[in-house]
């Protein structure tokens, strides 16, 4: 599947393709079997996909990723012309570091926005961006290229229609691989990856998930307060 | 030879901020552990004065850089600047804390560094590590604790080659260390080199910030409100929290949308809460709601989606309109009481 936090980045993308002409093209690190979903990011506006795919790819961690995701960028530069913007989800679902976007900045050597809230302007070289930051806002004037990540909700992503749908089957997957692009395959998988995982442990889910959806607000009501009572949970009641 | 661990401090109005001396507080028992100093790198303009405050709380060592091109928070600049010190003083291990700043500064410097780093750690310890492929022993390194795959499996990740050893902690974890003047430390002042091009790529035209007034880290019940309340829903919430002696919380959404001040904001760019009870009302789960809130004893979810996200983090939920839902429940509790 997409990671649904991807998709207010591949929004934000098509908005700006709509706006501002140009192609939007995705890039996805992920096994062949991927394909699939990643019709979906066709299925809403993207113009073509890439899929970077690779067994020396297994393993990597955020620098390594980030390390095959800037390559693989570059790769498209060099067949498409120059990349002005590079969006990407706030973080990923699974592992939720947000480290991506910072590190792929650092490897291409262009500046990075993380908590990026809205896209204002779009002018002569510059973005002008709206961030989240504690407590409010930051609106900042940021040289193109540049990478930016998108949090919050205002790039809600579209439903594809049945005709969008349709539309992406007709539309390009490349498969690259680590050759292909020219990785340095020192700098991907384990061998490329600073940081090892040693242990997993499964925690117990602490969670009691006791959900009423009972039409009738009452019952619900009550059964809510029943719940609370035999677990001795201190509502004041 | 390295031989100390380093944590990054956030400023905020002249002093540090709470989660920076947190994890100062806990890095000193990580420090004890692994037989090292520690200290603290402080960056911005102006700054110099709240050196002596961190080593009041516990840092032996406090780097300075204080520079007027540091004077407002820019990503590419900092991160030279943090990098520099880095490069100069050779700690076994740097931490910054999981904010918005810290979860984009630490990853840009990791990458320039070249080394590993961990995000939005829940625990970091210190520990062995005999790696099964080499057999190689690497004693006393730092075991950076998360949890991964949407939160049901805990992790424990290891940097065992690179230095430093790199991890973002989450706020409001550990206990602020007490504030001590009979301590010493030095302080050294460190001028950095910053390239020209860094300082122009990035203009903050713009920064909109409200101060907080509210603190909510003590409260036992916090009745929270989203994006679904609207203005009339957080009356529906105050009558509700008014009866169950609690405070008021919000997601960002429903700040944003002025129907709250930022100081009942909970999340990524608000606080950090454990009541014994959490009440999200109209509130979907969001990922930057929820880091500020999921350490709560217990969760009550009230959404009319059956689908969103709180409910998998809730202990109790009622599927429903919240405008109906909330009335009744508060009604039924001031009979009871």
């Amino acid at each position: 599947m997409v990671n649904p936090y991807d998709k207010y980045a591949i929004e934000a993308s098509v908005q700006l393709k709509e706006k501002f002409g140009g192609k939007a093209v995705g890039i996805a690190m992920a096994p062949p079997h991927a394909a699939d979903a990643l019709r979906e990011v066709l299925a809403m506006g993207v113009d073509e996909m890439v899929l970077l795919s690779d067994p020396k790819l297994a393993g990597s961690d955020t620098l390594a990723t980030s390390y095959a995701l800037s390559v693989a960028i570059k790769k498209v530069e060099q067949r498409l012309g120059s990349v002005d913007l590079v969006l990407c989800g706030i973080e990923s679902s699974d592992s939720n570091t947000g480290h991506i976007g910072p590190e792929v900045g650092e490897w291409l050597g262009v500046p990075s926005v993380s908590y990026v809230d809205r896209i204002l302007e779009i002018k002569d070289g510059y973005a002008v961006v709206k961030r989240l930051i504690e407590g409010g806002y930051a609106v900042m004037k940021v040289k193109l290229p540049a990478v930016f990540s998108i949090a919050g909700t205002s790039y809600q992503p579209r439903i594809p229609s049945l005709r969008d749908v349709l539309a992406a089957r007709r539309k390009q997957i490349d498969v690259w691989n680590a050759d292909g692009v020219g990785l340095d395959p020192s700098l991907v998988g384990l061998v490329g990856s600073p940081t090892r995982v040693v242990k997993m442990w499964r925690i117990e889910i602490r969670r009691k998930g006791k959900i009423f959806t009972d039409s009738d607000v009452d019952v619900a009501i009550e059964k809510l307060l029943n719940e609370l009572k035999k677990d001795g949970v201190p509502l004041g009641v | 030879m390295s031989n100390k661990i380093l944590v990054y401090i956030e400023t905020l109005e002249g002093l540090p901020a709470e989660h920076s001396l947190e994890l100062l507080g806990k890095a000193g028992d990580l420090a004890k552990k692994a037989g090292l100093d520690v200290g603290a790198i402080l960056v911005g303009y102006e700054v110099k004065s709240i050196a002596q405050e961190l080593i009041y709380r516990g840092a032996s060592e406090v780097h300075v850089v204080d520079d007027p091109r540091l004077g407002s928070y820019n990503l590419l600049p900092y991160t030279s600047a943090v990098v520099d010190v880095i490069k100069k003083t050779e700690p076994e291990i740097v931490l910054f804390s999981a904010t918005v700043i810290g979860r984009e500064l630490a990853p840009r410097v990791a990458a320039r560094l070249k080394t590993g780093i961990t995000a939005d750690c829940t625990d970091v310890d210190i520990g062995d590590w005999v790696d099964p492929g080499t057999g190689r022993k690497y004693e006393k390194i730092l075991y950076q604790i998360r949890p991964t795959f949407g939160g049901e499996i805990m992790a424990a990740i290891v940097t065992p080659q690179r230095r430093p050893q790199m991890a973002t902690v989450r706020p409001g974890l550990f206990p602020i260390p007490p504030r001590d003047e009979s301590r010493t430390g030095k302080v050294v002042e460190w001028s950095v080199n910053i390239p020209e091009s860094e300082q122009s790529l990035v203009e903050v035209i713009e920064i909109k910030r409200e101060k907080r007034k509210v603190d909510l880290k003590s409260a036992r019940v916090i009745v929270s409100g989203g994006r679904g309340c609207g203005a009339k829903g957080f009356e529906l919430l105050r009558e509700l929290a008014s009866v169950l002696n609690g405070e008021i919380g919000a997601s960002r959404a429903a700040v944003d949308a002025g129907w709250i001040p930022y100081d009942h904001q909970i999340g990524l760019t608000g606080q950090t809460v454990k009541p014994d009870v959490y009440i999200a009302v109209g509130i979907s789960g969001a990922v930057q709601h929820v880091v500020g809130m999921k350490d709560s004893k217990i969760v009550i979810a009230i959404n009319k989606d059956p689908e969103a996200p709180i409910f998998r983090i809730a202990d109790y939920g009622i599927v429903g309109d919240l405008f109906v839902v909330v009335p009744k429940l508060t009604e039924r509790l001031k009979k009871k009481s």
